[in-house]
């Protein structure tokens, strides 16, 4: 387990593109955390670490960003995903084990379908500021 | 009469074409491209290398489902496009039908099985008997445990083919009966079998081949649809 503390919105992509040097193509990395916990800065800096160009932007509506670095990056918000049928149609499943490192805002909402050996990666809120960010990996 | 079949519904890719007696050409990958940007080009590669026209193509046919939700599409949409601008009829088949058509010509039980994630299979079983193909089981989707549990009445050789074989194939229970695993280059779906049943399909029911607009994929809802995908509240 890594546990860091972050002091800023800035400091969240820092840690998050430092982070992405440890990332591995089929990784899936599962984020926790409730609105504003800074899970979008979170992918912003791993993106940048991952060699990703131009703007990285939370998919409310969208259900799924692609990004190309120096591995496929997709970025999948599970906000509005309320059953096994609705993430079968994000296509969810269709972008496991393809070599992509796969984020996914709003895990709390997928976790029965989250696959072995998944990232937990959680955002808490100290304060307006601070977060305190823990990285584990599932069992 | 000239069928080009294309099955996307999985991991793997392919293309074929084929005539009454024969398959004429195939193509496939399965090293993890994207459907959307190598079906064409298959398609295109193997009509170049047959020397075949593709308004030489009599009809098309594909695998609907069950299968990935993304794979399906890609599979239906190239089909649909096709066969609406040659103005040419299309048969669509189950995946797992085809799939059981890769071992024709075996003897005993074929049970067709796809990876449907979270220990859940699509699955249909068959019986193959003197180059036939019977079919036993209406399509589904199972917990896999449960398609092992209905197997085990079976005193035949039971033959997994399909992505979710080997997965089925290691299972603890497997032992309690004859379980057998197709071999590799048989496993993953194949539009050549897509093609081979599309065939027999119309030469059975007249009414197999119908127009473009007609064929949509078919999605098999998933046992676990009824479970609670979220994180129970008391949980957080």
């Amino acid at each position: 387990m890594e546990r860091y503390l972050s002091h800023s919105t800035q400091d969240t992509e820092t840690i998050a593109e430092t982070y992405a040097k440890s990332v591995k193509p089929n990784d899936v990395l599962a984020f926790f955390g409730g609105l504003g916990a800074g899970k979008t800065a979170f992918i912003r800096g791993l993106a940048r670490g991952l060699g990703v160009k131009g703007e990285v932007l939370s998919p409310t509506f969208a259900l799924v960003h692609e990004y190309e670095g120096t591995v496929p990056l997709y970025h999948f918000d599970m906000y509005r995903v309320t059953s096994f049928e609705d993430l079968y149609s994000t296509g969810f499943f269709d972008y496991l084990d393809t070599g992509a490192v796969i984020a996914v805002e709003w895990s709390e909402n997928i976790v029965s379908a989250l696959p072995k050996g998944y990232k937990k990666i959680s955002l808490n809120r100290i304060s307006d500021e601070e977060r305190e960010i823990i990285i584990e990996e599932s069992v | 009469m000239v069928l080009l079949g294309i099955d996307t519904s999985a991991k793997a890719a392919s293309v074929a074409i084929c005539d009454e007696t024969q398959l004429l050409a195939e193509a496939m990958v399965n090293t993890k491209l994207t459907h959307s940007q190598t079906i064409m080009p298959m398609v295109q590669s193997m009509l170049e290398n047959a020397h075949i026209a593709l308004n030489q193509v009599d009809a098309f046919a594909v695998s609907a489902g069950p299968g990935s939700f993304t794979g399906l599409r890609i599979g239906i949409a190239a089909v649909k496009g096709m066969a609406m601008a040659l103005n040419k009829p299309c048969v669509a088949v189950s995946t797992l039908e085809a799939l059981a058509y890769n071992l024709r010509g075996f003897e005993g039980i074929i049970c067709a099985v796809m990876d449907a994630r979270c220990n859940q299979v699509y699955t249909a079983s068959f019986r193959a008997h003197s180059g036939a193909v019977e079919r036993l089981t209406e399509d589904s989707a199972l917990p896999i445990e449960e398609l092992i549990r209905q197997l085990t009445q079976f005193q035949e050789p039971v033959f997994f083919v399909g992505d979710g074989a080997g997965l089925c194939y290691n299972n603890k229970n497997v032992c309690l009966f004859d379980a057998r695993l197709a071999p590799e280059h048989m496993v993953n779906q194949s539009a050549a079998s897509v093609c081979r049943l599309a065939l027999e399909r119309m030469k059975a029911e007249p009414l197999a081949a119908v127009g473009a607009e007609a064929i949509s994929p078919v999605y098999l809802r998933l046992p676990q649809a009824e479970r609670e995908l979220r994180q129970k509240q008391a949980a957080l």
